[in-house]
């Protein structure tokens, strides 16, 4: 089994950060701050050399610093065991093309640099995985199987650039009253296999992950309840092939792909119930924390490697006997290095002071950070 | 930029529509021409205008040509019974420069693409139909990029030729991975075009 960690980071005119380099233990760090300090936006930026993209805005602009015209991320990542290292270097200006370079190589396509780097973010805003609408949870689930297999995220890839062209041309029939049987179907027959790969795929790793699901929600919750998490989707009760067929004539007149994989859903359940309508904000916190914590073992269990594991500001809201059986939990032997921020450097103290552990951490105010117990 | 003449201002506009001019280069291409003898730039103009004006496409393979039928249709050397199906001309001149093809072409203008609003009746598709059944042609070579909007065209020409008795063949996907086929080196092309599949292998291995 390896450790990835990010050994040292190199901030510049990332969101409300001027400049910062930062060197992180290879275990627990803490970062505390109030609201707005810039304790979610360093998490963001660990992030970002891991995926590419921000956590939470995906217009470049905003994750500028104001007034800038550049921001960069340099980060040294090590494999704890072998030494060795990777070298991630994130660019982005304005009217520039975005560039990700890995020990000094640019990616010609992004998409080979996700799974490199894995990487767990828990964040106060995913309560939404819960509440809203499907997208969320479908865009968590092709992230984190993106992570597990590289042929996975080409065949999504693939798959939404099919869609798009097949709904251009769904609406091309509808405006210029034309119908093309034979160029319809050319692009059904590229999205079957395609869909059904995805569709397997999603199958297989949401029955893995349900029995680590059950096994942290009991832990964490000291196993009141029973939770679920159930794939629902329009590929169970009838082959791809089958529904293009049989929806020809709705999507004509919808003029888009009414139905496939990329409507999916998850339903998550307590006793039986939706999550969602009837557990309560606490079961629903523990819920998404589970749920997070088990997404971390399949990608630990697939790849043989602890990925980095970022909790942001995840203590409001669990009681104390939850925060506990989180940290116990986090602090095993099947986690790799840790980021928790939180506002109250004392409540922290007090969590750690019950653990062996050497945390190291670090004040943030303003996008300055500062090393507090070195 | 400011400039202190309308004519100089209007040069460079025109030098700025061209694929990766900037107003710079623009600038310095017109400051060029300036200073030339009158009669050379006359030349160059009269050189563009009479390739624009007077180019034709090849009645039979779309490709640009003199007359209204391409020098490789009319080659008699050449084996008429395989066509290469490309997307433009720059294919053309890539697959010639490794002297290993001696069939025709077929030069379609182009991949299906609906979101930019191309679609087969926008591509030479219908007469690359016809000329198969009419001069009995045994294989046709797909050299389409491998892109998503490749792949789909060739699904579809292939879809259209199905009662056809013709073979249809791929280049390998392999070679031109990530780049266009017009950057692939000579000998890596020449050999992908040698070592040609089956397309149903190709859908296979893709
Ligand atoms: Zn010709």
């Amino acid at each position: 089994m390896q450790t990835v960690y990010l050994k040292e980071l190199h901030i510049a005119n990332f969101k409300n950060y001027v400049q910062s380099k930062i060197t992180f233990g290879e275990k627990l760090n803490l970062t505390v701050g109030h609201n707005g300090a810039g304790k979610t936006n360093l998490l963001d930026a660990i992030y970002y050399l891991c995926f590419c993209k921000s956590y939470f805005s995906s217009n470049e602009l905003q994750n500028i610093r104001h007034e800038q015209n550049y921001f960069r991320l340099d980060g040294i990542f090590e494999m704890l065991q072998t030494k060795q290292t990777e070298n991630i270097v994130a660019k982005i200006a304005t009217h520039r093309k975005k560039s990700i370079i890995r020990n000094d190589i640019p990616y010609k396509r992004l998409s080979e640099h996700i799974g490199l780097l894995p990487l767990v973010f828990v964040a106060p805003d995913d309560m939404q995985l819960i509440k809203g609408s499907s997208e969320g949870r479908r865009k968590l689930i092709d992230g984190t199987l993106s992570q597990l297999d590289q042929s996975y995220l080409d065949a999504l890839i693939s798959y939404n650039k099919v869609i798009q062209q097949r709904n251009s041309l769904l609406k091309q029939f509808h405006e210029r009253r034309t119908f093309n049987a034979t160029l319809l179907e050319t692009y059904n027959q590229q999205l079957v296999p395609l869909g059904t790969q995805i569709h397997e795929n999603r199958i297989a790793q949401t029955a893995l992950l349900l029995p680590l699901l059950q096994e942290y929600y009991e832990r964490i919750s000291s196993g009141k309840e029973r939770v679920n998490c159930r794939y629902k989707s329009v590929l169970k009760q009838q082959s791809f092939a089958d529904l293009l067929q049989s929806n020809l004539y709705q999507d004509r007149s919808a003029q888009r792909t009414t139905e496939g994989i990329h409507r999916d859903d998850w339903v998550f359940e307590i006793n039986g119930y939706p999550l969602k309508k009837y557990g309560s904000q606490g079961q629903q916190k523990s819920f998404l924390i589970a749920l997070k914590l088990a997404i971390y073992q399949l990608i630990r269990q697939h790849k043989n490697i602890l990925p980095i594991l970022l909790l942001d500001d995840i203590f409001d809201k669990l009681d104390e006997l939850r925060t506990t059986q989180l940290i116990e939990t986090v602090m095993g032997e099947h986690f790799g290095q840790i980021f928790i921020s939180d506002t109250q450097l004392e409540r922290m103290r007090q969590i750690f002071d019950n653990f062996e552990v050497n945390p190291k951490i670090f004040k943030i105010e303003d996008g300055v950070v500062e090393w507090l117990n070195g | 930029m400011n400039f202190p003449s309308k004519l100089i201002e209007d040069a460079v506009n025109e030098f700025t529509k061209l694929p990766g001019i900037g107003k710079k280069t623009a600038l310095r291409l017109v400051l060029h021409l300036l200073k030339e003898e009158t009669k050379t730039v006359e030349m160059f103009g009269e050189t563009v205008i009479r390739m624009r004006q007077d180019i034709q496409f090849c009645q039979k393979c779309h490709n640009v040509s003199d007359h209204p039928v391409c020098s490789i249709c009319l080659d008699l050397s050449r084996d008429a019974s395989i066509l290469c199906v490309v997307e433009n001309m720059r294919d053309v001149i890539a697959i010639e420069n490794t002297h290993q093809y001696k069939g025709l072409y077929h030069v379609l203008g182009g991949v299906i693409s609906p979101i930019d609003g191309i679609g087969p009746d926008n591509l030479h598709v219908d007469s690359l139909v016809d000329r198969v059944k009419k001069d009995e042609v045994k294989e046709i070579i797909m050299a389409l990029n491998p892109t998503m909007e490749g792949d789909t065209t060739i699904f579809y020409i292939s879809k259209r030729l199905r009662d056809q008795s013709v073979r249809i063949t791929s280049i390998a996907r392999g070679i031109a991975f990530g780049g266009e086929l017009e950057y692939v080196d000579e000998l890596t092309l020449a050999r992908s075009i040698a070592t040609r599949l089956p397309y149903e292998n190709y859908l296979m291995n893709h």
